[in-house]
């Protein structure tokens, strides 16, 4: 019997992302942790003595943007608390964070699950607190890098609502895409803008939570995948038995493909919460509120169905087209400029694809804009230029950086739809393979295409092919 | 336009002069021992004069940040750290002309009531060599009564700038809170504690409180001042609080009633008040306090800067080890004492109620200041008592700070004024006043200059007599 | 180990206090003194007032989001008990 079937099981997040700010977030250091080590530090962010903590004004714009984008209810009045613990990449052995007055509480976020099947994700709070710095173990010692100690992190707390592996790696997933599209953070798992920790429980159906694991070390959405289903059949596999769960902190281990109990009980730590004396609270004002609805975007669900429904788009079309914020404004310009909208999706979801990960470019820094594009799409569609043509003017417009009526111009790839023009190469054709003919009159169909390789061939592609292909038949007898 | 007391003005305009004068502190205080380090910035012969300050000397406590002197905080675990930075304080008196001495002697990190908690160096009451100079200020306290500097800066976290001043027989202003940028004050209570003066000269600490105070962008908890009550030229109503005869010593009790009496004779009303609180103060004063300087120590182990031990195991082993050989005892009862009350479990019992106390007595004064201007109270209910005095153990003397800890708990500004000599030491009181009423409590001051007139120590250092 | 001693015991670890066996027994005795004067407070009547977590309080300190470099970075590094290369040293964690 599958575990779903047998338990209930009960998965939350604790998702920890990096803000793009320009400063870290109490202090004036750059927020860039890729410098040489310890360059972007100073009194305040290395714990010194007599040194205070000053709030990022942009830190908190965006903690409250998010905050509202989940859906929470946003804080007329927000203050910061001291979590006391110790370690050698605090500076302070306290990190500053929130705890009775975060950002955010009670949120509700949709979640899609595969094709059609939504449910709404409870998120418990949203808040503003600062990261530790980098240690970099080296055999007998321990290097601290205090580049990273005091950047703006936000830390997003859901309610245990996820149910698996995998709807709690598309869920990261769609975070993921929700919080790029807000131009808050980068939300790379790999690169340690974001990081996620999970807690699980199972239970027997209908008695409420179990005892919660947590997990920690999970270094990508599929590795939470993994992680988890692996947890869950752990949790079963003891409860088939009639055992009980210890509630513990394990590590994912991806080179064993297994959890293990964490070596120190730093789970044991009582943090202290108190409030933070140094930092007064912030109640946001009308103007801090108007900037904050500003920066709202139309969430990419939401998008992702209009897609669907404005533009007649497949889910797998509009999966991709909104996966990147960016792919999908270029996609809706296009349209707007006058392109097909299934041409386009198609077009986008692989030559143009193709293109920008062979040129390492993302879409806005490419030589394609929406009105190239749909200029491209438009000549396609007055039969100015075949398919096969458009894809060497698109590389070209990549590697030289032109106009599209410019390439066709300037390399003379205008379609050829002249009938007598067309008549007469195709009659070249005929005279220069006469077994072909011979064999497509007796029959043979599939040498047709034969003879339209060799009409392409030497019309240097530009020959129509539609129109090519009805005068040849004309021209055999035959009929299409 | 602002005065520096004329017989300091010039002391760094002239090399010769500088030169004597830096001699004489040096050799002065090898018996009093106010001074942890002296600035070598200031042994060559350049001299200055620059602001309206114009070279005034000060010396600065040695939990107060100044770039390219110790900060040691009067303990082992900081002996060895440079300031890399200028508390603003600091930075707005050394704009407006002023030049740092030498770092000042104190109980470590602040705590402790009479300077004996200092890991560095012991300093002495001038008045009586024999006796403690209060704290945690002492070594300001002592500077500035033996003459060695017009002006010397503390921090007050429950009254460590008031009862030193009240020992050695000066002014000591607790100004209110966030008055004064804590930014460059080693933490020891957040929400409790403020830089404050200590000096002989009213003129020159309403000066000094004028240049430092202020809004200050690196502090986000520093205020600015805001109009409180019955303005300050008016305030003539004062209340005091009663207090039972055998709570205070002689000595002090009759300064005390002097006072009284003085006021009214200067044309204030006094009454008399009690303060139902008052029992409170101290157990939450100690629970804030130690709550808040447990988690601000605990960035002290041994990574960073300061004292590391020469070997250890694991950085957990360290940072121990750290704390272990650099804390000392008092420090370590406090962060002891601290982290306990915020634990879960008992935090809601002993720091959660500390915090609502603390309403309660802000509430309190709040309905005391409504209908008077000014409250008038002692420091200290002994003089300046004797080194290693058993009769006034650590536990008797924290008890003891029930008077000035009220100020810290509704940040509220008081002054401790000296009132008179008596058997060879200072006796004093003090006054609070509402928010921003310094200027009320300057006045009072001023008004009994006349019949409170300051007196010196054996062996003043007579700047007069250095040219 | 008494109970009461058990609990100092325990807070002295989470404050990384590491106390020979003679220092914690002084040490939880006087805190226990202390302990006592704070039991006092229970004898408040605080049920309905608010908490004062800042004795005066201006909202909305915040600083615009610019980077400033501080001046001597060098020497924070060099000030370190133990340094190499531009890292903080420290024995290993693991």
């Amino acid at each position: 019997m599958k575990v779903h079937d047998k338990y209930d099981v009960f998965i939350g997040l604790e998702i920890h992302i990096h803000l793009n700010t320009e400063s870290k977030m109490f202090c004036s250091c750059k927020a860039n942790y890729g410098d040489e080590s310890n360059m972007n530090v100073c009194p305040v962010c290395l714990g010194y003595p007599g040194t205070l903590p000053r709030l990022n004004e942009k830190a908190m714009e965006l903690g409250y943007l998010v905050a509202k984008s989940l859906g929470c209810k946003i804080a007329e009045k927000t203050s910061f608390a001291r979590k006391n613990y110790f370690y050698p990449d605090m500076p302070k052995n306290y990190q500053i964070s929130q705890f009775e007055e975060p950002v955010g509480v009670e949120g509700l976020v949709e979640a899609e699950f595969g094709i059609s099947e939504s449910r709404k994700i409870r998120i418990h709070d949203v808040h503003l607190e600062e990261d530790a710095g980098k240690m970099i173990h080296a055999g007998d010692i321990t290097l601290l890098d205090y580049n990273r100690a005091g950047y703006p992190l936000l830390e997003i707390v859901t309610e245990p609502d996820l149910r698996s592996g995998e709807e709690t790696e598309s869920f990261l997933r769609d975070f993921q895409r929700l919080v790029r599209y807000l131009g808050v953070s980068d939300a790379n798992m790999d690169e340690g803008s974001m990081k996620c920790d999970a807690n699980v429980s199972l239970n027997h159906p209908g008695k409420g939570l179990g005892i919660k694991v947590e997990l920690k070390n999970m270094n990508s959405p599929r590795f939470v995948r993994l992680a988890l289903n692996h947890e869950i059949a752990r949790h079963a596999g003891i409860l088939d038995a009639g055992g009980s769960l210890v509630q513990e902190t394990r590590l994912w281990n991806e080179n064993r493909d297994i959890t293990e109990i964490m070596r120190r009980k730093e789970a044991a730590d009582d943090y202290r919460y108190f409030p933070e004396p140094d930092m007064p609270s912030f109640v946001p004002d009308n103007d801090f509120l108007a900037r904050v609805e500003a920066g709202l975007v139309e969430l990419p669900l939401d998008k992702k169905r209009r897609l669907q429904t404005e533009y007649s788009l497949t889910p797998e079309q509009a999966e991709f087209i909104h996966d990147d914020a960016a792919t999908a404004v270029f996609f809706e310009e296009s349209v707007k400029a006058g392109a097909d909208a299934q041409n386009a999706a198609s077009w986008l979801s692989s030559d143009i694809q193709k293109l920008l990960n062979r040129s390492s470019l993302s879409l806005d820094a490419s030589p394609l804009d929406a009105r190239r594009f749909s200029t491209l799409l438009g000549l396609i569609k007055e039969g100015q230029i075949s398919g096969k043509i458009a894809k060497k003017v698109l590389e070209k417009i990549f590697s030289d950086n032109l106009d599209p009526q410019d390439i066709v111009d300037k390399e003379g790839w205008l379609q050829i739809s002249n009938p007598e023009e067309l008549a007469t190469i195709i009659k070249k054709v005929m005279m220069e393979n006469p077994d072909v003919v011979s064999a497509v009159k007796a029959g043979d169909m599939r040498q047709k295409g034969f003879l339209i390789g060799q009409v392409m061939r030497n019309s240097d592609g530009k020959a129509a092919p539609e129109l090519s292909g009805s005068i040849l038949d004309k021209l055999l007898g035959t009929n299409a | 336009m602002p005065q520096i007391p004329t017989n300091w003005s010039g002391i760094f305009t002239d090399s010769e002069r500088k030169q004597s004068y830096l001699r004489r502190v040096r050799e002065l205080d090898k018996n009093i021992g106010s001074f942890l380090s002296f600035n070598l910035d200031l042994t060559g012969s350049e001299t200055t004069e620059k602001g309206f300050l114009g070279g005034l000397p000060i010396a600065v406590k040695d939990n107060i940040a100044v770039s390219d002197q110790p900060l040691t905080c009067g303990s082992r675990i900081l002996e060895n750290l440079v300031s890399p930075y200028t508390a603003t304080a600091v930075q707005r008196l050394e704009d407006a002309g002023a030049v740092v001495v030498g770092k000042t002697n104190l109980d470590e990190f602040g705590m402790g009531s009479s300077n004996e908690n200092s890991a560095l160096g012991t300093t002495v009451n001038p008045w009586d060599y024999n006796r403690v100079p209060g704290g945690s200020s002492g070594g300001s306290a002592a500077a500035v009564a033996a003459g060695l500097v017009p002006l010397a800066l503390g921090s007050d976290t429950g009254g460590s700038v008031r009862q030193p001043a009240n020992f050695c027989g000066v002014y000591g202003l607790k100004p209110t809170y966030g008055s004064v940028s804590r930014f460059g004050l080693t933490a020891y209570a957040s929400s409790l504690e403020v830089i404050g003066t200590l000096t002989r000269d009213i003129d020159l600490m309403e000066t000094a409180f004028e240049v430092m105070s202020g809004i200050d962008e690196y502090d986000q908890s520093s205020v600015g001042s805001e109009v409180s009550g019955v303005p300050d030229s008016d305030a003539s109503r004062v209340v005091m609080l009663s207090v039972d005869n055998n709570m205070l010593d002689n000595p002090v009790a009759r300064a005390y009633k002097e006072t009284g009496e003085a006021l009214r004779a200067e044309g204030y009303s006094v009454s008399e008040i009690s303060l139902p609180t008052l029992d409170l103060v101290v157990p939450a004063y100690y629970t804030i306090a130690t709550a808040e300087a447990s988690a601000n120590l605990a960035r002290f182990n041994g990574i960073r800067y300061g004292y590391a031990p020469d070997f250890s195991e694991n950085p957990s082993d360290l940072m121990k080890k750290a704390r272990h050989e650099g804390f000392g005892r008092e420090v370590k009862l406090r962060i002891l004492l601290g982290t306990y009350v915020l634990r879960s479990g008992f935090q809601d019992q002993y720091y959660g109620r500390a915090q609502k106390i603390r309403t309660l007595i802000k509430n309190e004064l709040a309905s005391v200041f409504s209908t008077a201007d000014l409250l008038l109270m002692p420091v200290f209910p002994t003089q300046a008592f004797s080194k290693g005095d058993s009769e006034m153990d650590d536990y008797k003397q924290r008890i003891a700070d029930v008077f000035t800890c009220l100020a810290n708990l509704s940040g509220l500004p008081a002054l401790s004024l000296p009132v008179g000599v008596e058997n060879g030491l200072p006796t004093g009181v003090q006054f609070m006043a509402p928010s921003f009423g310094e200027k009320r409590l300057f006045k009072v001051a001023r008004n009994l200059q006349d019949r409170f007139p300051l007196q010196i120590p054996p062996n003043y250092l007579d700047i007069g007599g250095l040219v | 180990m008494t109970q009461v001693q058990d609990e100092w015991s325990i807070t002295a670890e989470l404050a990384r206090l590491e106390l020979d066996e003679n220092e914690a027994l002084i040490l939880a005795r006087e805190a226990e003194r202390m302990r006592e004067l704070f039991l006092t407070m229970s004898r408040a009547d605080v049920e309905k007032l608010e908490t004062t977590a800042h004795a005066l309080e201006m909202n909305n300190r915040i600083r615009p989001d610019s980077v400033v470099s501080f001046n001597n970075v060098e020497s924070l590094i060099e000030a370190s008990p133990e340094q190499e290369d531009n890292f903080f040293l420290i024995p290993n964690v693991l």
